[in-house]
């Protein structure tokens, strides 16, 4: 029977269909509906270990971690959301509107947990973590965050934590790091983020429809980040920033042997707490403040040196024999170069190069300036690792800049006159340097006659770096060269008319060389630099106050510091 | 088995293969649910089963000429029963399709398509045992077509009512099967089939705001995701992702973590082509096309023209279950609310295809007579 036939063929062609649309199913379309299976119902929460903690040399803890509790909801369907969020809104007291903001800003992906509301107390946690019977999408999880046991001590140093930025995410993509992820922001947090950073464990589990928990399916433990111990030494620290407190500068003290440096602070100063709270006007309020709180001044603002790069000149002067220590000038109050009339700070007299070091004459620099011509003294300069990187180890670090002739005549085809040697002299002109290049020049005298590298981090994660971090060379000076800038330094302090002669009661021998560097139109800048005990130097100190009136207003800050700390017995 | 061919053999282990799957599916799709009710579903199945086997040796081992007799009665009793839903019938999932008694629920339209199928069996065969040959060859429009239709159209307007529009459309469906299958001339047939397309534009009026949801819906499940889309959509999710092998028996996250609802009814399939993936899929389709096969040859081998007619009835309407059902769950079919011969969970149809298949049974074993 022909009909019989048909409809056997009809039903053939039925189960053929239905087992071509299996295949079409199961195996052509089988990897991507097998992935939206696997959306629908497996759900990762990210566990954060703790952040490497910041110590100083004798292990006070400068940067550790605290518990915070954070409010999270699982994306889960847009009604069951509102109805987490509203619920959250309720028992936190908080607006409903914020919360959903809150939400898309940091939505990530549908299987990942969002963030809805940071640092929550310990009993709304609690009252929350009831809610989740209801309500199985909300989330509540202890984070360790960054805590600060000394506020804001050392802030520069260490940095601040923050959410990732665009510009560091495409930079370091290819490194792990995610959006959303908390990374430093300037300091050891920033140089050091590849080692402090905690490594991301998580759970991963599966849902049912409700957004209710049903079982584990993995679980990796997060690791902790490796701690970072500093050259610092706190005490060092705590007094530098009490004499900084309310002025505006920055203050290096530093190992003239080795380079490790005891203190650095810069000013106006941040609290680094604030923005792990992300209350955002007070952080907006730090990243927009005119002063530029955020900057550390001792390493990312250069400043034209003024007198203390004296010490540069007349060792240039020394070792290339334009001088001797018996050459002497006479200085009138002031002297005509070219047709310009260079002034000294007073009428000084016949000058050797040891009293000119300590009067800061300006017309003995002149004239062995003059001698030794600005090519001269840029070289010499560069040689004492000015004009260029310290290669500290933190993040942007500025080299400043000294000018040459060479320089001016291929950069601004200009000519040099020797007005700009005489300025040079005296470090104004276009020279600009870091209080820590100053340090680090100043270093030289006191370990006489070795650059050092200057470092902050001397053990990672109990293993001491410092080996690697010490970098001492020789710049191969005359030992008579050493003596002579030595005893002018030191003759700054120890006589009457020297310039940082303030110092001269403290208990230490302290050598140093002022500076008051114009910078027109405003107030000068001021410079200390100095390194104590003469003999056997354990510290250079440079305090430079920006904008802060003469030389001596630096020293009597110097004094402050060197005072507190031989009264604490450090030196 | 005495009495029982190799033939007859197959055709009850096939069925019984297939109960197992479903009883597998159900168990895996609702062991994970609280209360004493679901952890309890798949034992109600597996009695059910064992009901229908019952059922299905004592059909299978009497003279289904029996039928023959019965037919009004049981048409009357079809009936009367969609006629008691209607009035006190259980509502659920908002359609009324159940008789609440003492410790069960019944569905009467499971019990209505087979008694359609017998009557229409009784019409188109001749009378007398010894003159057997289809009525409609000499028998004109009328008689051939119209009648016919009144009598099934009357439970079938019942069931639509109810509304369950998948069983209802399913009777027109076999209706047409067997007018084509007992030799009813084409232009009959396809003056039938002009006549009741005429009404279906104004049809869209008449049904019911869910109704046309779902026709919506089936032409583009994403119009609604998270409504009458979802099923559709999680019912693919869980087919797809079982890829070739599947991913394990307990182990189909759609189905045991609730995203695909009705997964243990209607959407048994996706629940198990989830666990046992594309190889799993064949083996069944392979099973039913098997067990539908069967029914065929047992109709083709049968001289008397009732069995011939009912054999072919009861295959057409386990093959278009079959079928409906499986492209609803991957989506090329309209979501109706029909179950899973054999799979599915629920009383009525399990007793029902058991019935039927002991119906083929008793028609081959009495062919010979």
């Amino acid at each position: 029977m022909i009909r019989i036939r048909i409809v056997n063929y009809i039903i053939a062609a039925m189960f053929l269909s239905l087992s071509l649309w299996l295949f079409n199913f199961n195996v052509l379309q089988g990897r991507e509906l097998r992935a939206q299976s696997d959306k629908n119902c497996v759900r990762l929460l990210p566990r954060w270990g703790a952040r490497g903690a910041i110590y100083d040399r004798a292990g006070n803890l400068l940067a550790g971690n605290s518990l915070s509790y954070d409010v999270m909801v699982m994306p889960q369907g847009e009604g069951s959301r509102n109805e987490a969020i509203a619920a959250i809104a309720m028992a936190l007291e908080k607006d409903q509107a914020k919360l959903n903001k809150a939400y898309r800003n940091n939505f990530i992906g549908p299987s990942l947990p969002v963030l809805v509301v940071s640092g929550i107390s310990r009993e709304q946690a609690i009252a929350l973590e009831e809610l989740k019977n209801d309500i199985p999408s909300i989330i509540v999880q202890s984070r360790p965050v960054r805590a600060y046991p000394y506020g804001s001590l050392a802030c520069h140093l260490t940095g601040y934590l923050n959410q990732i930025d665009r510009w560091r995410l495409t930079k370091l993509e290819d490194y792990g790091y995610k959006t959303k992820d908390i990374v430093g922001f300037g300091g050891i947090e920033e140089k050091y983020d590849y080692y402090l950073r905690p490594d991301e464990g998580g759970l991963s589990f599966e849902v049912d429809h409700k957004g209710k928990f049903v079982r584990v399916l993995g679980f990796k433990p997060p690791t902790n980040g490796k701690d970072v111990q500093l050259t610092l030494d706190l005490k060092v620290q705590k007094i530098v920033e009490a004499a900084l407190t309310d002025k505006k500068g920055a203050v290096v003290v530093m190992d003239p042997s080795t380079g490790e440096i005891r203190a650095m602070a810069s000013f106006p100063n941040f609290e680094p707490g604030l923005f792990n709270k992300n209350v955002e006007p007070s952080v907006a309020g730090l990243i927009n403040n005119p002063d530029a709180l955020l900057v550390n001044r001792a390493i990312s603002f250069a400043y034209p040196p003024g007198s203390v790069f004296k010490a540069v000149v007349a060792t240039a002067a020394l070792e290339t024999g334009k001088i001797d220590p018996s050459s002497e000038f006479v200085c009138p109050g002031a002297a005509f170069i070219g047709k310009q009339k260079f002034e000294c700070s007073s009428v000084h007299g016949a000058q050797n190069l040891t009293q000119a070091l300590a009067h800061s004459c300006n017309i003995f620099f002149y004239k062995s300036g003059l001698m030794l011509g600005g090519q001269n003294i840029h070289d010499w300069a560069v040689k004492f690792g000015l004009s260029r990187l310290n290669e500290i180890d933190l993040p942007y670090e500025t080299g400043g800049f000294i000018p040459s002739p060479r320089w001016r005549k291929v950069n601004k085809f200009k000519n040099w006159f020797n007005g700009d040697t005489a300025n040079m002299s005296i470090g104004q002109g276009d020279c600009l340097t870091t209080p820590l290049q100053v340090t680090r020049m100043m270093a030289v005298f006191a370990n006489r006659g070795y650059l050092v590298k200057p470092y902050v981090v001397q053990a990672i994660d109990g293993g001491d770096i410092s080996a690697y971090q010490k970098k001492i060379i020789s710049l191969g000076l005359k030992e008579s060269t050493l003596y002579q800038l030595r005893e002018g330094l030191r003759e700054a302090v120890s006589t009457p008319k020297g310039t940082a002669n303030a110092l001269s009661g403290l208990p230490v021998a302290v050598a140093g060389k002022t500076g008051t560097a114009q910078a027109p139109p405003g107030r000068s800048h001021a410079w200390f630099c100095g390194f104590f005990p003469f003999d056997e130097p354990k510290y250079v100190i440079c305090v430079f106050l920006e904008r802060g009136g003469s030389g001596a207003m630096a020293v009597s800050v110097a004094k402050q510091i060197i005072a507190a700390m031989c009264a604490e017995g450090i030196v | 088995m005495a009495g029982m061919k190799k033939n007859h053999l197959l055709l009850l282990i096939y069925a019984v293969l297939i109960v197992l799957m479903g009883v597998t599916s159900i168990y895996s799709s609702t062991y994970q649910k609280e209360g004493l009710f679901w952890q309890s579903v798949y034992q109600r199945q597996i009695i059910w089963a064992v009901a229908g086997l019952a059922l299905f040796f004592i059909v299978a081992f009497s003279n289904y000429r029996n039928l023959w007799d019965w037919t009004y009665f049981l048409y009357a009793a079809a009936v009367f029963f969609l006629l008691l839903v209607a009035v006190i019938g259980a509502t659920r999932l908002g359609a009324q399709r159940w008789l609440r008694f003492a410790w069960f629920n019944f569905q009467p339209s499971e019990f209505a398509k087979l008694i359609v199928v017998i009557f229409l069996s009784r019409y188109f065969s001749k009378k007398e045992a010894a003159n057997t040959s289809w009525l409609p060859v000499g028998s004109g429009l009328a008689g051939s077509v119209i009648l016919p239709f009144i009598f099934v159209a009357i439970p079938a307007l019942f069931i639509i009512e109810q509304p369950d529009l998948g069983s209802g459309m399913m009777i027109f469906l076999f209706f047409i099967a067997m007018l084509f299958l007992t030799n009813v001339k084409l232009k009959y047939i396809l003056s039938f089939l002009i006549v009741a397309a005429l009404p279906v534009p104004f049809l869209w009026h008449i049904l019911r705001d869910y109704q046309k949801e779902r026709l919506m819906v089936f032409l583009n499940p994403n119009i609604d995701p998270l409504g009458a889309g979802y099923t559709v959509i999680q019912s693919k999710i869980a087919i797809g992702s079982g890829g070739l092998l599947g991913k394990g028996w307990l182990a189909g996250t759609q189905s045991q973590l609730h995203f695909l609802p009705e997964s243990h009814t209607d959407f048994i399939f996706a629940t198990f082509i989830e666990q046992w993936g594309f190889a799993g899929g064949l083996v069944l389709l392979f099973l039913y096309y098997q067990l539908i096969r069967r029914g065929f040859i047992i109709a083709a081998n049968t001289n008397d023209y009732f069995g011939k007619s009912l054999a072919f009835g009861i295959s057409v309407m386990l093959g278009i279950q079959v079928f409906i059902n499986i492209a609803m769950n991957m989506g090329l079919a309209p979501v109706v609310g029909l179950p899973l011969p054999l799979m599915s969970y629920g009383g009525s149809s399990m007793v029902v295809t058991f019935i039927s298949l002991g119906i083929l049974v008793s028609i081959d074993r009495r062919r010979a007579i």
